[in-house]
Parts: C-alpha cells; sequence; structure tokens
C-alpha cells in the first residue's frame, strides 16, 4: 500500500476531490498546510510570501490504483492549460500496514 | 523505527491519549484534519435541521455552523489525526491500544496507518536513531 500526500492549491480541492470520489477514491483526508517552494515564496513589489497557504491531501491506496490517483490529481490540480508555479507536489510513500478501527480489519 | 498515523473521531482523542499513556506512550503529534472515508455520508438529516424541519428534535444542541460546515463543499467530516513514531516491536501495542479505545464498531471510528520511519533526531541533542525517539 502506498500513501499519496498531494499538496495543492486550496481553490482547487473542490474540484480534485469530487474528481477522485468520480474516479474510484473516496477516501480521503484533508489538512491545512502553510509553505513554500523552490521560488521561495511569492513576491509581490518588496514582500515576500514565504508562508503560503496550501491544502494536503492524504490518500493509501493499493499499489497498482497508485498511477489513476496521481494522474486524477495532476490533471485538476493545475491551473490552465500551461499550469503554473505553486499548482503543488505528490509525494508518495509507503505505508506498512493499514487497519480499519470500526471492524479490526486489517486490509485497506 | 515505525510511524503509526490515526485517524479517530474528534470525542475520542482525550480516551486514546490517557490509554496511550497507561501503555507508556506518552509522546504523540496530534492535528486537526478533515476527511471522507469509503462510505457515503447520510447528510440528509443534517439538512433537514437547517431546513428548520419540525420532524428534527436534535436541533437544540446542534449548532447550525456545524451542521453548514457539514452540509457544504465537499461533505469533509472533521477528525483528529495522530502521529506515534515508536520502534518497531512497540507498533502492535500502540495499533491494539487506538483500536481497544477507539472500536464503536460503526462505520467512521478511524484508520490507522503504520508507515516505515528511516531516522529520527532530536534537536536538542542531535542525536540519531532509536536514541532520539
Amino acid at each position: 500500500m502506498l500513501m499519496i500526500r498531494a499538496i495543492i492549491r486550496p481553490e482547487k480541492v473542490g474540484i480534485v476531490l469530487s474528481e477522485l470520489s468520480d474516479g474510484g477514491f473516496p477516501a480521503v483526508t484533508k489538512m491545512d498546510v502553510m509553505g513554500r517552494g523552490k521560488q521561495r515564496g511569492v513576491k509581490v513589489g518588496d514582500v515576500i510570501y514565504d508562508e503560503i497557504p496550501k491544502e494536503m491531501l492524504m490518500i493509501v491506496v493499493n499499489d497498482e490504483d497508485k498511477d489513476d490517483a496521481i494522474k486524477i490529481i495532476m490533471k485538476n490540480a493545475k491551473t490552465g492549460q500551461k499550469a503554473a508555479f505553486g499548482d503543488g507536489k505528490i509525494f508518495v510513500s509507503p505505508v506498512d500496514e493499514v487497519y480499519t478501527i470500526s471492524s479490526g480489519s486489517n486490509e485497506l | 523505527m515505525k510511524e503509526v498515523i490515526a485517524i479517530i473521531r474528534m470525542n475520542m482523542i482525550n480516551k486514546t491519549k490517557e490509554a496511550l499513556l497507561r501503555e507508556g506512550f506518552p509522546a504523540l503529534s496530534a492535528n486537526k484534519v478533515l476527511g471522507r472515508g469509503k462510505k457515503k455520508v447520510d447528510f440528509s438529516f443534517i439538512e433537514n435541521m437547517l431546513s428548520g424541519d419540525e420532524m428534527s428534535t436534535v436541533n437544540e444542541f446542534t449548532s447550525p455552523v456545524i451542521a453548514e460546515a457539514l452540509t457544504e463543499g465537499q461533505r469533509l467530516i472533521p477528525k483528529r489525526m495522530l502521529s506515534i513514531v515508536a520502534r518497531d516491536d512497540e507498533i502492535k501495542t500502540i495499533v491494539d491500544v487506538i483500536i481497544s479505545v477507539n472500536q464503536q464498531g460503526k462505520p467512521g471510528d478511524g484508520k490507522i496507518f503504520v508507515m516505515p520511519v528511516l531516522d529520527c533526531v532530536r534537536v536538542r541533542t542531535g542525536e540519531t536513531g532509536e536514541l532520539a525517539l
């Protein structure tokens, strides 16, 4: 199993979440985060904003579903045709075990 | 070294913390998150409350703000996320404690993910590895 952590623009959360659930990934956890990227934040005039609000989506999927989920996020989190800096990042990390508390089962 | 990420009900955080402390795991990070699971949530009764349906008696103690937050937008449910990093041999105890405290047998009780952690550094002393846990 793999955990996909996607950091995306807050205004893209709606479309990404609805497309994910249409694409067969209903289970998602979302949290507010602040961060900066390689561009060192956003410079407006003399002020540099290096803590830009973003949303982090956390999805745990079976190995074979990883590409599907990432494709859906990539497609919908982009701004415009060309995409722009700040559209976000996706990280994938391994998950050893999963437990569902209500049933105690260790399957996704 | 492994990390246990548990997503549990909002009101279970204190019980879970106490139970973990009793088992000897005082260290944890907690976060408020929003999420949804595999099961579709039936929001119709909340919508009835919002629309002032006479049938619903829960109106008095449910804040309209919460109800609105639940029904609007992406329909995500507030949850607590705990993150605990521990030695490999301690993981089973932690998982068992969290399950035994949080299990009500209903959907929405939460999920537990166990993930590998490669290294850990204590900022105060610069110790690394299991010493720093």
